[in-house]
């Protein structure tokens, strides 16, 4: 994946954010668009890409949200190095795999998060909140949508519709 | 020497006149039955020999000069139709904007003018901006406000809605602010029961709720009870609703454990009033501060 796509698609899942962040009903489906950019890039297999992109993701977040940048940043290039792993050595695919290990990540995300802010910041560790679920419930469904239909075969099923109008 | 070539050119001539006087005949017949009327009155036999040897070719001329005819005055008038959906979509699409505009107008006026009404019973009020995105993490819950240094806003500038107290600014950009609001696990605020004026603090739980701490067993304090900000730490504004008293518990050592459920709808917040930073301070001097 070229470095152009990579910010196309960092620059879109940004725009999601506060597309969605914006709305009074942005706690409806939280999905955390940053991770799912990430994950795109890693679906490619690049480790490199994958932890730039996660490094960039997360500091965009940190950037906009956090007290400290860096948080979302290390997190998430942790994650975008754990993905580029698991999809280069393992066998990783199917919408169910995907939505799960993204669901995953995104609570995953959440931990790395609160312990760095514990250590760095004194903050209290808070994990596990009904919002950081439903977080991870959206990320993983929506990552497994993606999924499904990326890897759908869409020519064939136009093929065998035009088919059967034929019939 | 001339005689036999002068009879074999006499010979040659019968048979030449023959084949020109058949010829003739034919011609003849063909004139004749051309002028004969056809059985049926319909016209010469000529004519109608004419019209059904060339009725295919006319056939398929006509259909080819009718295709190109149909097809050039259907894409004349799908170019022109094509035209003319463009330009009523376009019409549509500029009403439904503007439509959509004049809603979100009335809407921000609406809002506008429901905190602007509430604005008199707030300390000093900056100004109105909305929020543009808020962020739940891991005991973080901090906002994106769409004011800032330009509009006089600086780190610390207390945010409200009329419901209550939401938080406060922490970093002001010229135009952007992030806000830290009352639910983070970090924040905290001098409060004060409204009915018993007993002093604790409020602090956010991290998960949505807030605490009221500090406040001994002895209290009367009650469920139901209103939670106002106190004034007593430097950064809020005294009398701001904060929320009212869910339930209360025995806690450890001498003080009660009070849950506390915002006034502010956090979960809805569209748009936020600044107050002025208390106590009052230069906006410019801390565009940026710390947690």
């Amino acid at each position: 994946m070229n470095l152009g796509r990579i910010a196309l698609i960092l620059a879109g899942a940004a725009g999601l954010e506060f597309l969605f962040g914006s709305s009074p009903y942005r706690a409806a489906w939280p999905v955390d668009w940053l991770l799912l950019a990430t994950a795109i890039v890693a679906r490619s297999g690049g480790f490199g890409r994958s932890v730039l992109t996660g490094a960039a993701a997360g500091f965009l977040e940190d950037a906009l949200t956090e007290s400290l940048l860096g948080l979302n940043a290390f997190a998430k290039a942790v994650i975008g190095y754990l993905l580029a792993f698991f999809s280069v050595r393992v066998m990783f695919g199917g919408a169910l795999a995907v939505g799960g290990a993204l669901a995953l990540c995104s609570l995953a995300n959440d931990a790395i998060v609160a312990i760095l802010r514990s250590l760095l910041l004194d903050s209290p560790i808070v994990l596990g909140t009904p919002y950081a679920l439903w977080r991870a419930i959206a990320t993983g469904a929506t990552a497994g949508a993606l999924e499904a239909a990326w890897s759908f075969p869409w020519r064939e099923w136009r093929e065998r519709r035009r088919l059967r109008r034929l019939r | 020497m001339r005689f036999p070539s002068a009879r074999a050119e006499i010979t040659s001539r019968p048979r030449r006149g023959g084949a020109l006087l058949a010829s003739v005949l034919v011609l003849c017949v063909l004139a004749l039955s051309a002028q004969a009327p056809a059985r049926g009155h319909r016209g010469s036999v000529l004519q109608s020999w004419i019209l059904t040897v060339s009725a295919p070719v006319v056939r398929a001329v006509a259909s080819v000069s009718r295709a190109v005819s149909g097809a050039s005055s259907s894409a004349a008038e799908a170019w022109t139709s094509r035209d003319e959906n463009s330009r009523l979509r376009a019409r549509l699409a500029k009403s439904d904007e503007e439509l959509l505009r004049l809603r979100a107008e009335v809407r921000q006026l609406r809002d506008e003018r429901s905190l602007t009404a509430a604005a008199p019973f707030l300390p000093v009020v900056v100004g109105s901006a909305p929020v543009l995105l808020i962020e739940r993490r891991a005991g973080l819950q901090s906002a994106l406000v769409g004011i800032g240094t330009s509009a006089g806003v600086g780190a610390g500038s207390p945010l409200a809605v009329p419901e209550g107290l939401v938080g406060r600014v922490i970093t002001s950009g010229r135009t952007m602010s992030r806000a830290q609001l009352l639910l983070d696990a970090s924040a905290a605020v001098g409060a004060r029961i409204a009915r018993t004026g007993e002093l604790g603090i409020v602090r956010g739980d991290g998960r949505g709720a807030l605490l009221l701490n500090h406040i001994p067993t002895t209290s009367r304090v009650r469920a139901g009870d209103l939670i106002e900000s106190a004034g007593i730490d430097g950064i809020f504004p005294r009398g701001i609703p904060i929320g009212r008293v869910g339930a209360v518990s025995p806690g450890s050592n001498l003080f009660l454990d009070i849950r506390v459920v915002p006034t502010a709808p956090f979960a809805r917040l569209t748009d936020v009033l600044v107050l002025a930073a208390f106590p009052a301070r230069d906006p410019a001097e801390g565009s940026s501060a710390g947690r």
